[in-house]
């Protein structure tokens, strides 16, 4: 369970990599899934099922979904691929910056070797995620209103920046 | 723009810099700083021209990347503390990563390069918002955070006065020369940052008003650069006539208000035993100084070769709210012999 843990953070890893490194927002898009479904898989293996859930429903069904959807509509239609060379030295610098951060952050003894803290999940009738979830809607008050408000005024802004189609500000906008 | 969007994305800037004032939390005060970006995005673009969404996506970016900065800072803090109070005990690194963060936000140097360019894309209202709301609340973080050592504020507030007078220098937009210049006063809001934390308020309050009256001339003037400035002795001679006193205040000379502030932190650097510090600092000002000097000189002392007696237009009575610019100049021209009640207030 330990080793099936290691490798989905490998797949994070690489995921976030090939987001920095994308030459097109399909590639992105692509790299988001990746780190999403992986890190999914993470939190699974350390005991939040809920959250995993709400993180595959909500931010690749729903956010991604209506990114990948904008994208398609205005992106460049032959994208640079994934295999050019200069997308692959820039996924090999940002793979060295890992690992140099790697090797800066571990034990001078074992240079590479990283492990996981609390690892084991608890068992609770309710888990510690799902509870944190009534929390916010309980005690978490005004915040809640106010994240709520900011949520009202971030479809506004969005509305506001593509009004008036190509005679706004964002051009692409037929 | 509809006046509802309008009233409220007004009422969101509030509430952004509110939530931020009002926070004890991490958290709380980064989602204020996220919603003042937020909400100025669409005033910024509301014009719809290609600069001024230019600015507004230069403006999103930097402002965006400085919130996540602080994002993490404040979280790698709760990791090593285990507590997310802003006022208590820290680790030295998140604190110095989030001095950084605010100084990209507010646009102190070294991380000063985006001001320019994004106020020359604005109109003169959203750049007074900018200019003067926009900074209170990264303000108000930087006041309450406790940093392990002098170097770093000191650093950045000596670089923000020379790089503001500096790249100031060569300008003729005055849309950047204001930039400049708000980089140039906040450096010496930050240099007397963690020795009298009441100066920087004092001279928080003393930037707002001289920059806002600066910027109300401007907008009255209809001026965006310096060749503008010179015909509008037409439009409003008194006004033009008290706009030297306003820009030397803003530039920090005695007996107006604008001296105050330098004054005092002057006085506190060398009570600090910072004196070469302080001598930097006033020497910087000059720069600073020399700019507003040539922006006076084209309003007031020189006359463009025109036909004298076609020149003024019709003075009718104008339809603009004057009233807060009036308050705002008799504020920063007059108030210097107020400084020891000022010192009161701010509980020196």
């Amino acid at each position: 369970m330990l080793y099936c843990g290691y490798l989905l953070m490998l797949g994070v890893v690489v995921g976030m990599v090939v987001v920095a490194a994308n030459p097109s927002p399909f590639y992105a898009a692509l790299g988001v899934v990746m780190v999403a479904a992986a890190g999914c898989g993470f939190i699974m293996c350390v005991g939040g099922t809920f959250l995993c859930l709400v993180l595959f429903l909500i931010y690749l069904g729903g956010m991604l979904v209506v990114f990948a959807y904008s994208a398609a509509l205005c992106a460049e239609v032959h994208p640079t691929g994934l295999s050019e060379g200069s997308v692959l030295k820039c996924m090999m610098g940002y793979f060295g910056v890992v690992l140099g951060v790697g090797l800066l952050q571990g034990n001078p003894e074992a240079p590479l070797y990283w492990w996981f803290v609390g690892e084991e999940a608890e068992m609770n009738v309710v888990q510690g995620e799902t509870e944190g979830v009534s929390e916010a809607y309980g005690s978490g008050g005004m915040c809640l209103v106010i994240c709520a408000w900011v949520l009202l005024v971030a479809l506004y802004v969005a509305l506001e920046v593509s009004r008036g189609s190509s005679r706004g500000p964002v051009r692409p906008i037929k | 723009m509809s006046p509802y969007v309008l009233a409220l994305l007004l009422f969101s800037l509030g509430l952004g810099t509110t939530m931020t004032f009002a926070s004890s939390h991490w958290l709380l005060a980064w989602i204020g700083l996220e919603i003042n970006t937020l909400a100025i995005i669409p005033l910024m673009a509301q014009n719809h021209h290609p600069r001024a969404v230019e600015a507004t996506t230069k403006y999103f970016l930097i402002q965006a990347t400085a919130a996540a900065v602080l994002l993490f800072a404040g979280t790698t803090n709760a990791w090593l503390t285990g507590q997310w109070e802003i006022q208590q005990d820290a680790h030295p690194l998140p604190v110095t990563i989030i001095t950084l963060a605010l100084a990209l936000k507010l646009g102190l140097a070294p991380l000063h390069s985006w001001v320019p360019e994004v106020f020359q894309g604005l109109d003169l209202t959203t750049g007074l918002i900018l200019a003067t709301w926009q900074k209170l609340a990264p303000l108000a973080l930087l006041l309450q955070i406790q940093p392990p050592n002098s170097y770093l504020l000191i650093l950045l507030g000596l670089t923000s006065t020379l790089i503001g007078g500096w790249g100031g220098l060569n300008q003729t937009q005055l849309r950047k020369i204001l930039a400049y210049s708000s980089t140039a006063q906040l450096g010496w809001m930050v240099l007397v940052l963690q020795f009298s934390p009441s100066l920087t308020t004092l001279a928080v309050s003393v930037y707002v008003a001289t920059t806002a009256a600066t910027f109300l001339t401007l907008k009255l003037a209809k001026a965006t650069n310096i060749n503008m400035l010179a015909i509008s002795w037409t439009k409003a001679p008194a006004l033009v006539a008290l706009t030297p006193l306003v820009l030397l205040s803003l530039a920090g000379l005695p007996p107006m208000t604008g001296f105050m502030p330098k004054w005092l932190i002057l006085q506190e650097l060398s009570k600090q035993g910072l004196a070469p510090t302080a001598t930097l600092a006033a020497l910087t000002a000059l720069l600073s100084l020399y700019y507003y000097l040539r922006i006076t000189y084209t309003m007031t002392l020189t006359m463009f070769p025109n036909n004298l007696t076609g020149t003024p237009p019709w003075r009718l009575r104008t339809r603009k709210i004057t009233l807060p610019l009036a308050c705002l100049a008799i504020a920063t021209i007059s108030l210097l012999p107020l400084t020891p009640a000022a010192v009161a207030l701010v509980a020196l």
